[in-house]
């Protein structure tokens, strides 16, 4: 009984197990067979299963929602996934199925499309519609049935099928409940971040340094206006308040980012963010988020001391190239910013991962749909019979 | 607020879902849709995980699910043309001869109740049948 013990709320365990339940009487109501076939009360205990497991993921995971749309959206495109699925699931007729399939599949991509994969969204779309119309075929070519039939009228073993089926997502929505406490405490004990778990996306940044770095994109702005290096008479302000105001720039990126240990009067130390990812070594969003950091921590190095450079002498120092680096460290100061969230250009950035880092499963799959394709003709191909 | 426990819970239950109808249905082509409405389930998973920890490996891999998906819908429909050529039916308990040694055959105890058909109705026909001429042989 430790699997039990370790759960503070034992509501929670019956309410996962009443929804598993109540989803197995329905479907084993709705099932088609001859006898104890309800369509009605199957529905009722389905819709309350589905009610019970809402209550459910409410009360475990749920949070005030500041996100109205998002939440409407992913409530009725899960309903709608769930919902459908159900039809497919008990449908007696093969080609309303396949219609109910077509809903499934629609549900899914607008998860998909929340979850910020526009490109599966719309590779799952052009794919699946082509599999429905091909399986509508199939269904028009084999199964024409007038009357009642084994295959749609009859099931195997409902009662256990259902209880089997239930039981294992019963048993998986403990576990997600299991896991999310013992990380909620895990985080809660080391305090390092405040805020819940499981944020989409992950909170890479904690909400000081990502204003740190709002603060510095801000401030490196005024070091790309050309008024920025010209007189001082002219611009208003002493080169040595100038000079201070690059100062606090760099002093803000080096408490992010970390001090270079290339500087001159600087010591050798770790920003904030290096010294929480640290140990983080194997992951490779960390991994990422570290190599972001040391470009940032680079650029700034070379553009800030152009800058200085130009401000202390005018006649040697070059502003359109330190402009041209103040730019480029703001654009990697601004993608620091954002790290944890997907780059924006999904298509592009896909294209790049399979062809950089899954080259070889790219060509494992196109073998497999070449030895597939074979294998379908040799299947369905008749013997001795001339075409 | 959403977040990716929703989501898992969520993919779960499509899984499980897809799951029963793949143990239960016996007719071959609702049960691949089941099994193709698992991988779905198995697809959010993948693409809330890629979400949450900011890169692009888990979308990549529901595209090689499709591919895989693909080729499994292609076998799968060729062996269905096959073994419905054989026994004109597209019941798996058609094949039940092909279970281990020493389980009992499952048998179909109750009879399938057909659902009485009211015939559609037909209008008697008004008029006369309107003579052949010589040109309708032609026109047929």
């Amino acid at each position: 009984m430790m699997l039990f013990a370790t759960t503070p709320n034992p509501l929670v365990a019956g309410q996962i197990a009443l929804a598993a339940l109540l989803a197995a009487a329905g479907f084993f109501l709705l099932l088609p067979k001859p006898r104890v076939r309800s369509v009605a009360g199957g529905t009722a205990a389905v819709v309350a299963a589905l009610a019970v497991f809402g209550a459910w993921l409410y009360q475990a995971f749920g949070r005030p929602m500041p996100d109205l749309v998002g939440t409407v959206l992913f409530v009725l495109f899960s309903a709608g996934a769930l919902g459908f699925g159900t039809v497919l699931a008990v449908q007696r007729n093969p080609a309303r199925g396949a219609i109910a399939f077509a809903f499934v599949v629609l549900s899914t991509c607008g998860l998909f499309l929340l979850l910020a994969a526009p490109f599966l969204m719309a590779a799952t779309v052009i794919i699946y519609a082509g599999a429905i119309i091909v399986t509508f075929l199939f269904v028009l070519m084999l199964s024409q049935s007038a009357g009642p039939s084994d295959e749609n009228d009859r099931t195997r073993e409902p009662l256990l099928g259902s209880l089997a089926g239930f039981a294992f997502v019963g048993l998986i929505l403990f576990t997600l409940y299991q896991t999310q406490q013992s990380v909620g405490a895990a985080e809660s004990a080391g305090g390092a971040l405040s805020a819940p778990a499981a944020l989409l996306p992950a909170p890479v940044m904690t909400p000081g340094e990502a204003a740190a770095l709002d603060d510095a994109t801000t401030q490196l702005r005024r070091l790309e206006d050309d008024a920025f290096y010209g007189d001082p008479a002219a611009v208003g302000t002493s080169r040595q308040e100038r000079m201070e105001f690059v100062g606090g720039i760099e002093r803000t990126l080096d408490g992010v980012a970390g001090v270079s240990p290339g500087k001159e009067h600087g010591t050798i130390g770790d920003g904030s963010v290096h010294g929480r990812l640290a140990a983080y070594r194997t992951d490779t969003q960390a991994k990422a988020v570290l190599e972001r950091v040391g470009r940032v921590r680079e650029l700034s190095r070379s553009a800030l001391d152009k800058v200085e450079l130009t401000i202390t002498d005018p006649a040697k120092g070059k502003p359109d190239e330190a402009k041209a680096e103040v730019a480029k460290l703001r654009e990697q100061v601004q993608l620091l910013r954002g790290a944890g969230e997907l780059p924006a250009r999904n298509v592009a950035n896909l294209g790049l991962l399979l062809y950089a880092d899954h080259l070889l499963a790219v060509e494992l799959a196109g073998t497999l749909l070449l030895v597939a394709t074979i294998g379908a003709i040799a299947i369905a191909h008749r013997r001795g019979v001339a075409a | 607020m959403i977040v990716l426990w929703h989501y898992l819970a969520v993919a779960a239950a499509l899984f499980g879902i897809g799951l029963v109808g793949f143990l239960t249905r016996r007719n071959l082509i609702t049960m691949f849709l089941c099994a193709e409405m698992m991988l779905q389930g198995v697809a959010i998973n993948f693409v809330a995980f890629a979400r949450y920890h900011g890169n692009l490996h888990g979308q990549v891999f529901v595209l090689f699910i499709l591919a895989v998906a693909a080729c499994e819908a292609g076998v799968a429909l060729a062996l269905f043309l096959m073994l419905y050529r054989r026994r004109k039916s597209l019941d798996v308990s058609g094949w039940q001869e092909l279970r281990e040694v020493g389980v009992p055959p499952s048998l179909d105890a109750d009879p399938l109740v057909s659902v009485p058909q009211t015939p559609d109705p037909v209008l008697t026909p008004a008029g006369g049948r309107p003579a052949p001429t010589a040109e309708d042989a032609v026109r047929v």
